[in-house]
């Protein structure tokens, strides 16, 4: 019975280990915004162990199985919790790495909430605050976050793994579809960007595909291992 | 003697350098004083799909031309006052006749960087009143690029000034990023992009590009997904004055 139960186990985690390799991605959302490192260690340094990566801004688009009515509401996103957990030197580039962090998205109403304000030098006295108002519709866990900055022009990206977890819309993703990846541009040659913010964002979040099942029996799923 | 002289001119250099920061720190209050810029970017687009014919994301030949295929879905100040949202027109971009100088390579088999810059490259954007752009895979094709400049006159052309991109071989979803500088040279709209003395601000030209060939992510015959956005890089307002002027400010 236990041989059965460690093939069927395996089995099964065989089957989901291959599955977001194969199926296809959907985009869930997509966010423009800037950046900074709260705290900072060494502020002469982006990426430094120890330094805090927090990105804010809007999310204009955002899709199913999330619910939005940008015509009413302003959607903004804050990712925060992130550590520089070290780097390395290739050339020009560093390649960072960061402890897991989360990204939220908040809901607020434009009529009577309070418009998303950069500010300058955040944290300050309206960023993040005027971003975390309003209702957190998605929670998602951001694990493997890794920045690839070119220290030469400011030019970087990064990627995360994404999880959703939380937030007042959770119900809307089904089990087996609340896994997927994030990734974003990086600029730090705009000339808009406020004062004390360190890069420009420019990202999207993708959603893995429901990973596929059918129903069967146990008595066939017994025979399929016999 | 020499003391002395020495102190003063310690003295003089002093008076100077107390001057100079003060200026500098009146500059610098004078441009945070200036008026807010757009913090938003003029055009978003999801997506923009890239290629090179005999290109690879990690190595595109010198003399290889980039392309590029894309659909506004925002816009921002000076422009807001379009919407790319309507689903009676849609607003497409054409970028073509970026020369490529060849991928170099750093680092080592574990973490290889490339890098490629281009020369040359125009950009032209669209406004079509009937909406037909679509990403057919392998392009070029009867559908790519012609369904994303099937509408002629531009709404803005313009000719890229840089273009760099830059990839790897060891992000989990093959991530990196496409960066360059444009001229804004005519369009219909290009009135609406001027800075100082009406010249049209370059525009900063940016975002994350992913070679994930994933469906849903990638499509054949296309080397990147590009999430991007171009800024309006106008210059921070000055104004003309004398020394005297600005001296007299600060005694």
């Amino acid at each position: 019975m236990r041989r059965f139960v460690t093939m069927v186990m395996f089995a099964v985690s065989a089957g989901l280990v291959s599955v977001p390799v194969a199926h296809a991605q959907v985009l869930l959302f997509d966010y423009v915004g800037f950046d900074y490192e709260d705290p900072n260690p060494l502020p002469a340094e982006f990426g430094e162990v120890g330094s805090g990566y927090v990105g804010l801004g809007t999310v204009p688009f955002l899709f199913s199985p999330l619910t939005s009515n940008t015509t009413l509401n302003e959607y903004t996103y804050v990712m925060s919790g992130l550590t520089s957990t070290g780097y390395s030197t290739v050339s020009t580039f560093r390649i960072i790495s960061y402890s897991s962090g989360t990204i939220t998205i908040y809901e607020d109403a434009k009529s009577g909430g309070t418009t998303a304000d950069y500010g300058t030098s955040p944290p300050n006295g309206v960023a993040p605050s005027t971003f975390t108002d309003g209702t957190p519709i998605l929670v998602g866990t951001i694990t493997n976050f890794q920045f690839v900055l070119n220290t030469a022009n400011g030019t970087g990206s990064f990627e995360a793994v994404f999880n959703v977890t939380g937030g007042t819309q959770l119900s809307n993703f089904p089990l087996n579809q609340r896994m997927g990846w994030t990734f974003a541009g990086s600029s730090g040659n705009a000339l808009n960007t406020p004062a004390g913010y360190a890069h420009q964002i420019d990202g999207q979040t993708f959603l893995n595909a429901p990973v596929a099942s059918r129903r069967t029996t146990w008595g066939r799923l017994k025979a399929a291992y016999r | 003697m020499i003391p002395r002289m020495l102190a003063t001119a310690v003295e003089r250099e002093s008076t100077m350098k107390r001057w100079l920061t003060t200026m500098c720190a009146a500059l610098l209050l004078i441009g945070a004083a200036a008026p807010a810029r757009a913090i938003g970017p003029i055009f978003d687009w999801d997506p923009a799909y890239f290629w090179q014919a005999g290109g690879t994301p990690t190595n595109l030949p010198a003399g290889g031309i980039l392309k590029s295929v894309g659909t506004i879905s925002a816009f921002g100040a000076p422009l807001d006052f379009l919407n790319a949202t309507l689903p009676s027109i849609e607003y497409t971009f054409y970028v073509d006749g970026l020369t490529s100088l060849g991928t170099s390579v750093v680092g080592p088999p574990a973490t290889e960087i490339y890098t490629t810059f281009y020369t040359g490259g125009t950009i032209a954007m669209y406004a079509d009143a009937t909406p037909d752009a679509v990403f057919t895979p392998f392009p070029p094709n009867a559908d790519v690029p012609s369904t994303f400049l099937n509408d002629p006159p531009a709404i803005l052309t313009g000719v890229f000034t840089s273009l760099v991109v830059t990839t790897n071989n060891f992000t989990a979803f093959q991530v990196g990023s496409i960066e360059g500088s444009i001229q804004w040279t005519g369009g219909s709209l290009i009135g609406y992009l001027g800075g100082p003395g009406g010249v049209p601000c370059p525009g900063l030209f940016t975002g994350g590009a992913t070679w994930n060939t994933s469906p849903g992510i990638g499509i054949p015959g296309y080397l990147f997904r590009h999430d991007g956005k171009i800024d309006l890089q106008c210059p921070v307002p000055t104004q003309k004055s004398t020394w005297g002027r600005l001296k007299s400010l600060y005694r």
